[in-house]
C-alpha cells in the first residue's frame, strides 16, 4: 500500500491536480498501465510540481514501488535496465545511457536533490537502494531549464515514500547466487501531523569471476550499508517541515595481477566509499494559491582506493576523492486561476573538492566553486485541448561562462484517446572537475594536463622550470571555458485505440556542441605535450522510442499485462560524419587490405546500440496472492574498440555482438502469524546464462535468489 | 645494389622459367617488390630520469635508406661526428623520431626529397602523382592547431605532425597510437625516384591486436620503390 493520498493531503498541492489525484486508488496505480481503467500516477520531476503523468508534456516514465518489488529489483540499475530506451553504460560503475548520452549527462536526484559522487562521469547506479522508495521517475530530454547542469539527456528522480499513519515495521531478506544478500529493516510511525520512517539496508556480494584463468575476480566482493531517515511534521495547517537524511558506506575488496617483465605480481584492491546527505525542507502555504518551499541540502562523498602488493603489503597506488555539496533554494508556486500556474525559484550552491587529484592551487586553496541560479516556469492551460509550459533558468558559476537555458513544451489532447507532446529545450553540463581543477603530470611519459582554472599557473610554473620548449599560443589569451550544451527536440504522443491497449512514441534529436576535449597547448623540452581542455566537439543523437502496453486479462481476480518497447538510436560525431561524407576515412581488414568507408559503415559512437527492445509480462492472481513477472531485453551490437586505426567502430571485431537477457520472478503471499503479512519471492536473473567475460564484465551469469518479506 | 644488374638477372630468371613462348619480356609490366622494414627504432626510450621516472631518449632521428633497405644512422648513434658525416649525405631518404617523419630535403637534409600524404589505400596507388610534393619546412597546408584564441599554424613538415593530422591518430582512452588506414606517403627520393610507403605499426614487433603496453617508437612499414625514375608503382 502506497500512502499517496496521505502524502497529497499533507503536501499542499495545486488544487486542480489535488482534486484529480485524490481520487486515485493508491494500490491500483501502475506504471505504464493503460489509463483507461486506472488513473494516471502523479509525478513531480518534469515540472517541479505535482502533475498527473498523462498531462506531462515531456516524455516521462514512472515505475512504482509495487512494480519494482514484483520484479525483484534491489538497486537502481535493476529497475532502469527494464525500461524501454534506457541502457546501462559501464564505465567506472553502472551508468545510465539516456537517448544515447553517456552517464555524465543524466542527473540523478533523491527527492529532487542531486546525488553527488561521480567517477569518470559515472554515478554508479548500484549505489542506490530501491528500498524505501515510492517510485522512480524518469524524464527524457533536457531539463536544464529547471535543474541546471547534468540534466542534458534526462533526469532520474528517486522519490521516497512518506511515513504513513500508524505503526508499521518490515523485515526483508534476500539470498542469491554469488553470495548476494540484501537485508532490510524498516520502521514507520505516523500520525496525521507527523511521521517518521527509518530504514537500514545491508547489501552485499561475494563478487564473481568470469575469467577463472586469470587472477582476480571480475567483480569484487563488497558490503554496502544504507541508513535512511524520512520524517514529516506539520507545524500548522500551513507549514509542513520535512527532513530527509541518508548515509551509506561501502567496502569493497578485490584483487588483480600485473605483469612485471613476465612475472605475475598480485595486488589487493581495496576501496571504501562513504557518503551522506541531509535534506531539510519547509513548505509554507502562504494562501490558497501561493506556496513557498525552502530547501537546504548538504551532501558529502568520499572515496578511497588502495592497491597493495600481496607479497609485502607495499602500497602501490592510493587515490582519495572528497566532495562537498551545499545548496540553499527557495521556490514559489502560484496558481493564478485554473489556467495559469507559475513557479519561480532561485538558489545558491557551494562545492568543494579534496583528494589526491585536486590538490590546493598556488595560493594553497582547495578547489571550490560557487554558483547562483534562478529559474521560472509558467504553465498555461487555456483549453482542455491544449497546455503550454515554458521555463528558463539562469546559472552563474565562478568557473565557467554564465548561461541561460530555456525550454518550451506543448501538450495537445485532440481526443480523449490521443495525446501529442512536443518540446524544444536546451540542456547543459558544467565542465567536470578534472576539466576545471586537474593539475597532473605523468612522470613516466612526461606529459602534463591542466584544468581550465589551473592552466595559467601550471604553464607559468613549467616555464619557470625551463620545461617548455614552445607554446602553441599564449595561454593568457585563453577564453573562459563554457558548459557543454545542447538543443533538443522531442515530439511524440500516445494513443489508446482500444481499452487496455496503449501505444506511445517519441522521436528525439539532440544537437550537442562545445563538448570538452583535451588539446595540446605547448610542447615540453622532453617532447611531451601540455594539454588543456577546450570546447571543441559536436555530436548529435537522434532516434525513436516506442512502447506498447496491453492488458490481455482484466478480470477481477487476475490480470495479465504485456509491454513491448523498442528504441532506434543514432549517436554520431559530426566531424566523423563530415569526414565519411568527403570520403577520407578508410578501414583496414585483418589481412591489411584497406577500403574506403561510407556513412553506412559508421557504427556510431562506442557503446551505443542502434536497436534495443524490451519485453515485460506480468501476471497477478489476487485470490492466491500470486504474481509472476518475466522481463527480457535485447540490444543490437555496439562498437567498443578500434583495431584498424580510424578511431571508429566499423569492423565486425570492433563490436560487441547482440545479446538478450531474460529475468523472471514469482511472488506469493504466505500465511503469517497474527496481523503480519508475509511474502516469498523466487527469482532468476539472466535465465539464459549469457555472459561476455571480457567485454561485459558487469553481466554475471545466471543468478538465482529467494527472498522473504515480512510486514508487521 | 645496382638496379640494372639485379633486373637483368631477374629478367633472365623470368625468361628461364617462363619459357620462350611467352611474350616479349620488354612489354611485360615489371612488377616491383613490396619491401618490408621492421622494428626501425625511432628514438625509443633509452633510460629513465632517476628523479622523475620520466623516460629519456636521445632526441635523435633514425635515418633510413629505402634503396638499400637499411638504416644509415640509428637514433642510438650519439657520436656527433658520425651523425654529422652521415646525416649530411644524400644516402638516406626518410628519418624517424617519435611520431615525426622527415625526408632528406628542405630543412631536414641536403637532398632533394619531397613528399606528400595521399588519402588513398596503399594497394590502390599504382602511379605516383606528378605534383604535390613538398619538402620539409615548406608545407604550408598542415592543419592549424585549433585553440580558443583562433587557429595557429602547424609545423611545416611534409607529413604534418600531430594526431589525426598526418599518418597516425592517438586514442587517449586506450593510449594507443595507430596508423590511419588509407593514408599513403608518397616520396620523391633524394635521388629523384618515386616511392610509396605505408606505416603499419608504431610498436615493437607489430603486435596484433595493437598493444599499448609494447615498447613504442618502433616503426614497421612497407614500401614500393621505383628505381628507374618513372612514376609507375605497380607492384606484385
Amino acid at each position: 500500500m502506497r500512502p499517496i493520498c496521505l502524502f497529497l493531503a499533507l503536501v499542499i498541492v495545486i488544487p486542480s491536480v489535488t482534486a484529480r489525484a485524490q481520487q486515485i486508488p493508491a494500490d491500483s496505480v501502475r506504471a505504464d498501465s493503460s489509463r483507461v481503467v486506472e488513473m494516471s500516477p502523479i509525478v513531480v520531476t518534469a515540472t517541479r510540481s505535482e502533475k498527473a503523468l498523462e498531462d506531462v508534456a515531456v516524455p516521462t516514465t514512472v515505475v512504482l514501488a509495487e512494480t519494482m518489488r514484483m520484479q525483484g529489483a534491489l538497486r537502481l540499475n535493476d529497475v532502469l535496465v527494464t525500461i524501454p530506451g534506457l541502457a546501462l553504460f559501464e564505465d567506472h560503475g553502472a551508468g545510465l545511457q539516456v537517448q544515447g548520452f553517456a552517464p555524465e549527462y543524466t542527473l540523478i536526484l533523491l527527492d529532487g536533490e542531486p546525488v553527488i559522487g561521480r567517477t569518470a562521469g559515472t554515478l554508479d547506479l548500484n549505489r542506490l537502494t530501491l528500498q524505501g522508495l515510492d517510485r522512480v521517475e524518469i524524464v527524457r530530454g533536457p531539463s536544464s531549464s529547471l535543474y541546471g547542469s547534468e540534466a542534458l539527456a534526462g533526469v532520474v528522480n528517486l522519490v521516497t515514500a512518506p511515513a504513513a499513519e500508524g505503526l508499521r515495521g518490515a523485515l526483508g531478506g534476500r539470498f542469491g547466487s554469488f553470495g548476494t544478500t540484501d537485508l532490510t529493516a524498516e520502521v514507520e510511525a505516523g500520525r496525521e501531523r507527523a511521521g517518521v520512517r527509518l530504514l537500514i539496508d545491508r547489501y552485499a556480494s561475494a563478487g564473481y569471476d568470469l575469467t577463472p584463468a586469470s587472477f582476480g575476480a571480475t567483480s569484487p566482493a563488497f558490503t554496502d550499508w544504507t541508513a535512511d531517515w524520512r520524517s514529516r511534521f506539520a507545524l500548522s495547517d500551513r507549514v509542513l517541515l520535512r527532513l530527509g537524511a541518508r548515509a551509506t558506506v561501502e567496502d569493497q575488496k578485490g584483487a588483480f595481477a600485473l605483469n612485471d617483465d613476465g612475472v605475475e605480481v598480485r595486488y589487493d584492491d581495496e576501496g571504501r566509499r562513504v557518503d551522506w546527505s541531509l535534506h531539510p525542507e519547509a513548505q509554507i502555504r502562504l494562501s490558497d494559491r501561493l506556496r513557498l518551499t525552502t530547501t537546504l541540502y548538504g551532501a558529502r562523498y568520499q572515496a578511497e582506493t588502495r592497491y597493495r602488493r600481496q607479497r609485502d603489503g607495499e602500497l602501490l597506488y592510493d587515490d582519495d576523492f572528497d566532495q562537498y555539496y551545499l545548496k540553499a533554494e527557495t521556490q514559489f508556486d502560484a496558481v493564478w486561476n485554473g489556467r495559469h500556474l507559475t513557479s519561480l525559484g532561485g538558489g545558491a550552491v557551494r562545492e568543494r573538492l579534496g583528494g589526491s587529484r585536486y590538490g590546493p592551487d598556488a595560493d594553497g586553496d582547495r578547489p571550490a566553486a560557487n554558483q547562483a541560479y534562478a529559474f521560472a516556469q509558467h504553465e498555461w492551460l487555456p483549453l482542455r485541448l491544449f497546455e503550454l509550459s515554458a521555463s528558463a533558468r539562469f546559472d552563474a558559476h565562478s568557473d565557467y561562462v554564465a548561461r541561460l537555458t530555456p525550454k518550451i513544451a506543448l501538450l495537445l489532447r485532440p481526443a480523449d484517446k490521443l495525446r501529442f507532446r512536443a518540446s524544444v529545450g536546451s540542456g547543459f553540463k558544467a565542465p567536470a572537475f578534472r576539466q576545471f581543477y586537474l593539475a597532473f603530470t605523468n612522470a613516466a611519459t612526461g606529459y602534463s594536463v591542466f584544468g581550465a582554472t589551473r592552466v595559467q599557473e601550471g604553464i607559468a610554473q613549467l616555464q619557470a622550470e625551463g620545461a617548455i620548449d614552445h607554446l602553441f599560443f599564449d595561454p593568457a589569451t585563453l577564453e573562459e571555458i563554457r558548459a557543454e550544451s545542447s538543443v533538443a527536440v522531442n515530439i511524440g504522443g500516445s494513443f489508446d485505440p482500444f481499452p487496455r491497449l496503449n501505444f506511445s512514441v517519441n522521436g528525439f534529436r539532440n544537437n550537442v556542441r562545445d563538448l570538452i576535449e583535451a588539446q595540446p597547448i605547448a610542447q615540453k623540452t622532453n617532447g611531451g605535450f601540455v594539454f588543456g581542455y577546450f570546447n571543441l566537439a559536436r555530436i548529435y543523437t537522434r532516434g525513436i522510442e516506442t512502447n506498447a502496453t496491453i492488458r490481455l486479462i482484466a478480470g477481477r481476480q487476475s490480470r495479465l499485462d504485456i509491454a513491448l518497447g523498442y528504441q532506434f538510436l543514432q549517436a554520431r560525431d559530426r566531424e566523423v560524419v563530415e569526414a565519411l561524407e568527403t570520403g577520407t576515412v578508410f578501414g583496414r581488414d585483418p589481412s591489411g587490405r584497406e577500403y574506403r568507408l561510407g556513412l553506412g559503415d559508421y557504427g556510431g559512437m562506442f557503446g551505443r546500440s542502434p536497436h534495443k527492445a524490451t519485453f515485460r509480462a506480468a501476471y497477478s492472481h489476487t485470490p492466491f496472492g500470486l504474481t509472476a513477472s518475466i522481463r527480457g531485453r535485447w540490444r543490437s551490437r555496439y562498437g567498443y574498440r578500434d583495431l584498424d586505426g580510424n578511431a571508429l567502430a566499423n569492423r565486425d571485431d570492433e563490436f560487441v555482438t547482440a545479446y538478450a537477457v531474460f529475468d523472471a520472478t514469482v511472488t506469493k503471499s504466505v500465511p503469517a502469524p497474527g496481523s503480519a503479512d508475509a511474502e516469498v519471492q523466487f527469482g532468476v536473473d539472466n535465465a539464459l546464462d549469457v555472459t561476455r567475460p571480457t567485454l561485459i564484465p558487469s553481466l554475471p551469469g545466471r543468478k538465482l535468489y529467494v527472498s522473504l518479506r515480512l510486514t508487521l | 645494389m645496382k638496379p640494372p644488374v639485379a633486373f637483368s638477372i631477374l629478367a633472365g630468371f623470368v625468361l628461364l622459367f617462363a619459357g620462350c613462348d611467352s611474350a616479349d619480356p620488354e612489354l611485360e609490366p615489371v612488377l616491383l617488390d613490396v619491401k618490408m622494414a621492421e622494428n626501425i627504432p625511432a628514438d625509443p626510450a633509452s633510460g629513465r630520469d632517476p628523479d622523475t621516472g620520466a623516460s629519456i631518449s636521445n632526441n635523435l632521428f633514425t635515418l633510413y635508406d629505402l634503396e638499400a633497405g637499411s638504416i644509415l644512422i640509428p637514433s642510438s648513434q650519439t657520436d656527433a661526428a658520425t651523425r654529422q658525416r652521415d646525416s649530411t649525405s644524400t644516402a638516406w631518404d626518410i628519418g624517424f623520431r617519435g611520431t615525426t617523419i622527415i625526408f632528406n630535403g628542405g630543412t631536414s637534409g641536403p637532398g632533394e626529397a619531397a613528399a606528400q600524404l595521399l588519402a588513398q589505400p596503399f594497394a590502390e596507388v599504382t602511379e605516383a602523382p606528378e605534383g604535390g610534393y613538398v619538402a620539409d619546412g615548406e608545407n604550408t597546408s598542415c592543419p592549424q592547431v585549433s585553440t580558443p584564441v583562433g587557429p595557429v599554424p602547424g609545423s611545416p613538415y611534409a607529413i604534418c605532425t600531430g594526431s589525426d593530422n598526418g599518418w597516425y591518430n592517438y586514442n587517449p582512452a586506450t593510449m594507443l597510437l595507430a596508423p590511419i588506414p588509407g593514408r599513403t606517403i608518397m616520396l620523391r627520393t633524394a635521388s629523384g625516384n618515386y616511392a610509396k610507403i605505408r606505416i603499419l605499426s608504431y610498436y615493437q614487433n607489430n603486435p596484433d591486436p595493437p598493444d599499448a603496453a609494447a615498447p613504442s617508437r618502433y616503426y614497421t612499414f612497407e614500401y614500393v620503390l621505383q628505381p628507374d625514375g618513372s612514376r609507375d608503382l605497380t607492384s606484385e
